[in-house]
């Protein structure tokens, strides 16, 4: 097979991968305030659960949660394996990376000064004024650096989906591997990933550019 | 209650915007407001003084209702905020919350807003018309001196420059009573003169504003009334000559005499 079959056959992947990647942003950026809010709740049970729930899924292994959510309801209840593995591809990730970008969204949320409430408080913003316009405009710009490493990671961990055989870039480039019994599929995929990944970082660079108006 | 209120609020020919009975705090253990009581004539400037920890900073917060008094009524205009340690209602608490401002030592600006967002962006939130609160923003920049500075960031402000916009953010909701705490502690002394002279200019205006201060020659100067803490208690209060003149305790003239040097 020559390199360019082998590029293009992977290409039909990257579609897959891109689905993995913004499918997973779209559901754990939004999903991972709502933990953070969560954890940070003023009534212990909540936050103790939240707490622990967020340790679970950052101190297991991500392609175990893959599994899990593959492959868990079929030996819990018995019920088919989703044939469009996307589905629980997603929840997955979504979950997992909900857990981790909750912890960056708390830590952004502890830093801003009890002075910025209090001025709000006073000035008669009511506790959803608040946050919505003076706390989370800054959490964001303070969370960027971390935030765009989480997305970084994100990229290159779309590449676990293999384990559920769910047929993304890196799942095709091991199949020819395999077959061709070659390396070079995996130096495709690496070029694959890095390419994304600079754009990653050009697209998060420029967007903390936009935000470096004030201090 | 709300009959106290009612009287109260008929008894309208009270002058004072603000007053404190027998107000209580205290963080665990300490103590830290032991029955303050005092009133604020509309037009009046009072000055609080003292040392760290006397508990001046704790009584604006709590009539800010930054913190929550454990005892001791609050009333604003005659009418109950804090009855005997109980609050009023949180939409009547967000009512009294217009009737003041307060200045914070750290200014408090929002960085991620303009000079003009800053200012005008609550009282646009309470519905006032836009155009109207805007106008009124850059007439207060004028008078706090920072003409032209509407589409800066605090980030680019000096701190005296910023403490002056808090000051016009203040302003900008109407408030009938303005709170100082501690507005030119965080400034350099070159800082410190443009601050005061905008504090003394609504002084002169007859702007109602209570003034926690280490700036005894100010205090002096703009107060019609100076209350001196310590320990969580008034310890002296009077009029600016007779206080720094003449005090009545050692307490006072022990802690001016520290000043003096």
């Amino acid at each position: 097979m020559s390199l360019m079959t082998m590029i293009l056959k992977m290409s039909e992947g990257l579609g897959k991968t891109c689905a993995i990647f913004f499918l997973t942003l779209l559901f754990s950026l939004p999903l991972g305030m709502i933990v953070a809010l969560l954890r940070m709740s003023k009534n212990k049970v909540v936050s103790s659960v939240t707490r622990f729930i967020i340790s679970v899924l950052r101190g297991t292994p991500l392609m175990l949660q893959l599994l899990a959510v593959t492959y868990g309801p079929y030996y819990l209840f018995g019920s088919n394996v989703a044939r469009n593995k996307l589905i629980p591809v997603v929840i997955a990730f979504a979950i997992n990376y909900a857990a981790y970008f909750a912890e960056i969204y708390r830590g952004g949320i502890e830093s801003i000064s009890v002075g910025q409430y209090e001025a709000a408080e006073v000035l008669g913003y009511s506790k959803f004024q608040t946050f919505m316009r003076i706390i989370l405009p800054q959490v964001v710009k303070r969370i960027m650096p971390s935030v765009t490493n989480e997305v970084v990671t994100l990229v290159k961990d779309t590449s676990m989906a293999f384990t559920v055989s769910y047929t993304e870039m890196f799942t095709i480039g091991k199949q020819i591997a395999n077959s061709e019994t070659s390396f070079l599929p995996f130096i495709v995929a690496g070029v694959f990933y890095y390419v994304f990944n600079a754009i990653v970082d050009y697209v998060m660079g420029r967007i903390e550019k936009k935000l470096d108006y004030y201090r | 209650m709300s009959e106290k209120t009612n009287v109260q609020s008929a008894a309208q020919a009270s002058p004072s915007i603000l007053e404190i009975r027998g107000l209580q705090k205290s963080f665990a253990e300490l103590y830290v407001l032991k029955d303050i009581s005092l009133s604020v004539d509309r037009g009046n400037v009072m000055s609080i003084i003292g040392p760290s920890g006397s508990g001046k900073s704790t009584l604006l917060r709590c009539t800010s209702f930054l913190e929550t008094a454990d005892g001791g009524d609050i009333l604003y205009d005659g009418q109950y905020a804090v009855n005997g340690g109980v609050y009023a209602s949180k939409a009547e608490l967000n009512r009294f919350r217009t009737k003041f401002g307060l200045v914070f030592q750290n200014f408090n600006l929002f960085p991620h807003y303009s000079v003009m967002r800053n200012i005008s962006e609550a009282p646009i939130l309470h519905g006032q018309n836009k155009e109207e609160v805007s106008e009124r923003a850059v007439q207060l920049l004028k008078k706090m001196g920072l003409e032209g500075k509407e589409n800066a960031y605090p980030c680019q402000l000096s701190g005296g420059q910023q403490q002056r916009v808090a000051i016009a953010r203040a302003l900008a909701m109407q408030p009938e009573i303005l709170y100082f705490d501690e507005p030119t502690s965080a400034l350099d002394p070159e800082l410190t003169g443009e601050v005061l002279k905008v504090i003394r200019q609504l002084a002169d205006e007859n702007m109602t504003m209570v003034i926690v201060t280490h700036e005894m020659a100010f205090a002096r100067a703009v107060s019609e009334w100076v209350i001196f803490m310590d320990g969580g208690v008034i310890v002296e209060e009077g009029e600016p000559e007779r206080l720094f003149g003449e005090p009545s305790q050692e307490r006072t003239r022990q802690f001016l005499r520290n000043y003096q040097q």
